[in-house]
């Protein structure tokens, strides 16, 4: 009766320690999806540091594939802002899904810690009996 | 191990020696990471600076003089140089400003300052990091030795 008890609980700690390991990957791609956007965020502020000091009349141009294309000022400028407002809501939404994530993480830390706890009690207890 | 972070050197003496043995590891790592970022600044204030003696010297050329321009790696093209006042500056995400000579030498000018700037700010944190992991390994040697001593 209480070694079928064991291997259930023993199942379950299993179970909990996969959940752990995914939720422990999910957090590493978040951190890699993090680095990627601030790189590009700053990247963005630069070109939008350049545009800024340019007169009106100055020529902008895209390198979209092969081809360099001239831009309009303004319109460069509209662009660049775009990026960085998404770039910056991606960081944003990606901070809410981390501390989602790590606050997941630490609970199942906790129940796998008394999952532990209560196969050793059982453990010893079999041993004692 | 969070309240030992926050007390400084008088932390590490208080913590086991597993304890300091990831804290060792973990400063080791950083400063490593820390010193490849030096390196890559290094790298890119290079090649700025090739990039600014380059156009140091484009400016001195008068239009029609005689250039070979390179189609690829071994392929290259005789030309007549046409406008030495102009040149295409690449910013990044795709975009190319065309500013006149002295503005091209500003900006690569401005663009080698920020990145000294940068790499003095990391040469003091990667300084600090590598201090904490040289701690670090020194009271850990000093625990060792104690454990092995006493045992």
């Amino acid at each position: 009766m209480s070694s079928s008890n064991l291997k259930d609980l023993q199942r379950e700690l299993e179970n909990k320690a996969n959940d752990l390991s995914k939720l422990q990957k999910e957090i590493a791609k978040n951190h890699q999806m993090r680095k990627k956007y601030t790189v590009q965020l700053g990247e963005n502020e630069l070109v939008l540091k350049e545009l800024d000091l340019l007169k009106e009349d100055a020529n902008v141009y895209k390198l979209i594939g092969p081809v360099l294309v001239k831009q309009d000022l303004a319109e460069a400028n509209a662009n660049v802002r775009k990026r960085i407002e998404y770039i910056s809501a991606e960081l944003k939404r990606l901070d809410a899904t981390v501390q989602d994530l790590e606050e997941k993480q630490n609970s199942k830390k906790d129940t796998i810690l008394k999952l532990q706890q209560r196969i050793q009690s059982l453990q010893t207890g079999k041993g004692k009996a | 191990m969070g309240s030992s972070w926050k007390s400084g050197s008088m932390g590490l003496e208080r913590m086991s020696v597993e304890q300091l043995k990831a804290v060792k590891e973990q400063a080791d790592l950083e400063v490593n990471l820390l010193q490849d970022s030096l390196n890559n600044i290094r790298t890119a204030t290079t090649r700025l600076e090739i990039a600014s003696s380059a156009l140091h010297d484009l400016s001195h050329r008068p239009p029609g003089n005689h250039i070979l321009v390179p189609l690829t790696a071994s392929l290259y093209v005789p030309a007549t140089l046409h406008d030495s006042q102009h040149v295409l500056v690449d910013v990044g995400t795709g975009y190319f400003i065309q500013k006149t000579m002295p503005q091209g030498k500003d900006y690569c000018h401005r663009k080698i300052n920020l990145l000294k700037s940068n790499f003095d700010q990391l040469v003091d944190v990667a300084s600090k990091k590598k201090s904490v992991a040289d701690e670090a390994g020194v009271i850990l040697q000093a625990k060792l030795k104690q454990l092995a001593s006493s045992s």
